[in-house]
């Protein structure tokens, strides 16, 4: 039985639109029920022995998607699963449609030479707002980078809302050593991506600061893991 | 094929195309299936369709608009039901009941039958067939015996009791603020297993 789903989803899969290859998943493109979708599998790996593979499999699946339902319930925009299929791993989500990485939302605001700093300011103290949010729910993104926020543009008004996008390496947890790690991941990622924007990130984390009730935890332990990482001395 | 249909659609447009009532469409994933819904207002036989479907007489799913946002909804539950009935992971008996029980949010059977499924006094229904191929005949037979107005498919929203639904999926209202209500209620269906 199991088998003969497998070939259903690989068929369709098969003729979908790949836009992504990873390690741990394929990405692709296909309608859905009469939507666009985004079609996320997670492929065996063979190199690992195969019932350790599936439960890791199983679990990386399962946590994406439990991250995801439980950041829409606390008014974060994410995809909309669609549907799980828990036999070949595959994630079926909502296409954010008219939308742009923050990434390149923010080189090309760079390279236009434009003042246009308000604009980033704005955009930075939007994401400092919804990572306090996400983190207040215990849900930690696990993989943040600006490449994995999109910027969805709002139609009538011009008005453009966040998206986080790919919680694959989510978890849930209260801890702020683990929110911390959230942050500074995004801080390294930020940082080598877009470079000269020290004052914004400082931004982002005023804005985190000033809109997560345990903000001053996280941020004390973001202070402690920035003296820890590499080509770091931990003096005194 | 729709003779039969027309003296139940009253309404002025007697010359009304009743053929575009229906929706159907077909499951990507399972390209030989195809789901067609129709929906019903001022039924009058409500008990008695009931009765035949709990009999396995209807070779259909009887759900009660009011719980339903958009088609989109019922194709979700729907898709979910035929993958779990393929890999043999239903949770209840019949490709039917288990599309009535996708569309809770919860895992309880029995109560999914309650808030989902059609209740004796319900003027109203939304039956959901797959088939395959076009089966236009098993389409006019199962509409045959629904003693009410057919209407189209899109008009559920029109049906939905928006407190309700809110309420039994536990939408939350900053949810609603960065989505629609059909996004939350999709969203809990497709993952209320693992939650």
């Amino acid at each position: 039985m199991a088998q003969e789903k497998s070939v259903a989803v690989s068929d369709f899969l098969s003729k979908a639109e790949l836009i992504k290859q990873g390690a741990e998943a394929r990405v692709y493109r296909s309608e859905f029920l009469g939507k666009s979708a985004i079609v996320k599998e997670r492929f065996p790996k063979r190199y690992r022995h195969p019932v350790l593979d599936e439960r890791l499999t199983h679990r990386r699946t399962v946590q994406e998607v439990r991250a995801i339902l439980r950041c829409r319930r606390a008014g974060i925009s994410t995809p909309v699963v669609y549907f799980v299929d828990y036999t070949s791993h595959c994630i079926f989500l909502e296409e954010i449609m008219g939308s742009l990485t923050v990434r390149d939302h923010i080189a090309s605001i760079q390279q236009s030479d434009s003042c246009k700093e308000q604009e980033l300011e704005h955009l930075a103290e939007c994401v400092g707002h919804i990572l306090a949010k996400m983190h207040d729910e215990d849900v930690i993104h696990g993989d943040l980078t600006t490449s994995n926020m999109l910027l969805r543009h709002g139609l009538e008004d011009g008005e453009s809302s966040l998206v986080l996008i790919d919680f694959g390496l989510s978890y849930i947890s209260a801890l702020p050593e683990d929110k911390g790690v959230d942050l500074y991941v995004l801080e390294k990622a930020f940082l080598s991506t877009h470079p000269n924007t020290e004052t914004l990130f400082d931004k982002l984390l005023k804005s985190y600061r000033a809109s997560s009730k345990k903000s001053s935890a996280v941020i004390k332990k973001l202070d402690e893991v920035r003296l820890r990482g590499r080509k770091r001395s931990m003096v005194g | 094929m729709y003779g039969s249909l027309c003296s139940r659609v009253t309404l002025e447009n007697s010359r009304q195309d009743t053929k575009n009532m229906h929706l159907t469409k077909q499951l990507e994933l399972f390209p030989d299936h195809r789901v067609t819904q129709m929906l019903f207002k001022d039924v009058k036989n409500a008990a008695e369709l009931r009765q035949s479907a709990v009999k396995g007489q209807i070779s259909g799913a009887l759900i009660n608009p009011k719980m339903l946002v958009n088609p989109f909804q019922v194709l979700v539950a729907t898709n979910k039901s035929v993958h779990l009935q393929k890999t043999g992971k239903m949770k209840t008996r019949s490709l039917y009941s288990e599309i009535i029980f996708s569309l809770s949010p919860t895992n309880n059977i029995s109560e999914a039958f309650k808030k989902f499924g059609i209740s004796d006094g319900d003027d109203s229904v939304m039956v959901v067939l797959v088939h395959s191929r076009d089966e236009s005949q098993l389409l006019s037979d199962i509409a045959a015996k629904v003693d009410g107005l057919q209407i189209p498919v899109e008009d559920v929203s029109l049906l939905s009791d928006l407190a309700k639904i809110k309420k039994l999926y536990k939408v939350t209202p900053q949810e609603e603020k960065c989505g629609t209500l059909l996004d939350a209620v999709v969203c809990r269906m497709a993952t209320k297993d693992v939650m």
